[in-house]
């Protein structure tokens, strides 16, 4: 079943230093089923970030339709979460506060939404961070706070917006496991935007190749799970896909 | 060494309450060394006492003051006078900063109009609020409302359009409408500034206030030392001062101090100086 739909997604910007329209968005189309983890990537300027924007509805998109289980998007919502570069953490906010944000604006009790942040935080090894708040964490914990507060909410689609870019590479390499392990365990349909090639094919089921507002190719990557940068380091089928992946973003 | 949650959060309290007790003392050093300067200096050059009081006449004043209870008086007009028009500005410019910070364009057509009001505000507007508003209680709120009122709006207009973008798209992602933004986002996003505002504003309130009290009433703080300079009562004036002082120090450090520390301070939005 598709739970993501884009059809020939345009999107023409001013750019007021070159004093012209830019098209970061040439015309994209792409589905995602339901339970598959598509990674997205591209060098810089490729329309990656604004693809997504789009898609969480924070600008208006401009082509045929963007569909979540049907359904048109019209700006953001709940049915889609998204985890940022820059956390976003509500500062002011616990972590438990962070994480039952989502329900909480579903309405959901303060007992119920407690237990399901608390439920989520297990999940991602954070019960002994429950009560602090986001300025006392290292930036990789928060990253971990801010996957679990979109997953709380039980999007439809979760949209990662480079979320381990701004993280040291040993955590980012702990992270990416978490991340795929975290979805054998629930499945939830995810975009992930990166620009780090073995990033991309380390996490996704598909690769899609961006350049220049367009997609370039679509690359599926059947690797086994779990995966752990300790085996897939060494794998002939990781390195073949990353080497294929590299060339087409260089060539791009 | 391995120091179990509890015992860190324990010891960094015993640590505060003890830097605080220290910082007390090191605040309080200094103007116990003027005190004693003034003690020395004024029989030393036996200075006239309708020039400058001594200690031992200050104090007196002071035990007077509080026996027939007009000081009391006087600080509790004052006082209801500063929680009264800080409460109606902070009430009134919190919802309106917000509501303009929220559209940039608003922001930045209200910004220098604020800016020029903020600098105004409090005892230029003395004049015409005793004209608008007949000598008494309903200038001197005017005054102090005014000092309040546009530090405040404009530093809750600024501290609305200082929140990064990505945090109100993470709410707007998490399903959040209109008012819970409000509420769960902008409120407490803006709050550092709010605090800020209401400092600088209360600040300004406070010596907009003497000086309204001097024109336009006959009980309060700001009365008790013009009425006192009539009779040449230095020990007076200087008692006034020196309550007036005090009284400020203890509002900030015991009201607004805490407050910041309650809550920016641990979400971690200021950094402690």
């Amino acid at each position: 079943m598709k739970t993501l739909s884009l059809k020939n997604l345009r999107k023409t910007y001013f750019d007021p230093y070159a004093g012209s329209q830019v098209t970061a968005v040439h015309d994209v189309s792409l589905d995602v089923e339901q339970g598959e983890f598509v990674s997205v990537v591209g060098p810089s300027g490729c329309g990656k970030t604004t693809i997504l924007n789009m898609i969480a509805g924070f600008i208006p998109y401009t082509g045929d339709e963007i569909l979540i289980d049907g359904n048109l998007v019209k700006g953001p919502g709940p049915d889609r979460g998204v985890v940022f570069q820059s956390f976003a953490l509500f500062p002011w906010k616990t972590v438990l506060e962070n994480v039952g944000f989502g329900p909480k604006m579903r309405g959901v009790p303060k007992d119920e939404r407690d237990r399901t942040a608390r439920e989520y935080l297990a999940l991602a090894g954070l019960s002994h961070a429950a009560d602090r708040y986001p300025n006392e964490l290292s930036g990789g914990m928060q990253q971990r706070v801010g996957v679990v507060r979109a997953l709380a909410n039980n999007p439809a689609v979760l949209l990662m917006d480079e979320p381990f870019a701004s993280v040291d590479a040993q955590t980012r390499m702990t992270l990416q496991e978490e991340l795929t392990r975290i979805w054998q365990e629930r499945k939830p349909t995810v975009i992930f935007i990166t620009h780090d090639v073995a990033e991309a094919v380390f996490l996704a089921n598909r690769v899609v190749v961006l350049s220049k507002g367009r997609v370039l190719d679509q690359i599926k990557v059947d690797l086994p799970r779990p995966r752990v940068w300790d085996h897939l380091i060494e794998d002939e089928t990781f390195k073949r896909l990353s080497a294929q992946v590299l060339q087409m973003v260089r060539a791009a | 060494m391995l120091v179990a949650p509890g015992q860190k959060v324990r010891s960094r309290v015993a640590w505060r309450g003890m830097n605080s007790l220290v910082g007390a003392a090191l605040f309080v050093a200094p103007l116990l060394v003027l005190v004693a300067i003034w003690a020395i200096v004024v029989p030393l050059f036996n200075v006239n006492p309708r020039i400058f009081p001594s200690v031992g006449s200050v104090a007196e004043a002071a035990v007077a003051a509080i026996g027939d209870g007009s000081l009391i008086r006087h600080i509790g007009a004052s006082m209801l006078r500063v929680g009264l028009g800080t409460f109606l500005g902070v009430l009134v410019a919190v919802p309106l900063g917000i509501a303009m910070g929220v559209s940039p364009a608003v922001s930045a057509f209200l910004t220098p109009l604020f800016r020029f009001f903020s600098v105004l505000a409090g005892i230029a507007w003395i004049p015409i609020a005793t004209l608008w508003f007949g000598y008494g209680f309903g200038a001197i709120i005017f005054v102090i409302f005014n000092a309040v009122f546009f530090v405040v709006a404009y530093n809750t207009l600024l501290g609305v359009s200082t929140i990064p973008m990505t945090i109100r798209n993470a709410a707007a992602s998490l399903g959040a409408g209109r008012w819970a933004l409000l509420t769960e986002v902008l409120l407490p996003g803006a709050l550092p500034n709010i605090v800020t505002g209401v400092r600088t504003g209360l600040g300004f309130a406070w010596r907009g206030l003497i000086a309204a009290e001097m024109i336009a009433t006959n009980v309060g703080l700001g009365y008790m030392l013009f009425v006192a300079r009539d009779f040449y009562r230095t020990e007076v004036i200087v008692l006034g001062m020196i309550v007036i002082g005090v009284l400020w120090l203890f509002i900030d450090r015991l009201l607004l101090v805490p407050l910041e520390r309650a809550t920016i301070e641990r979400w971690g939005l200021v950094r402690r100086t």
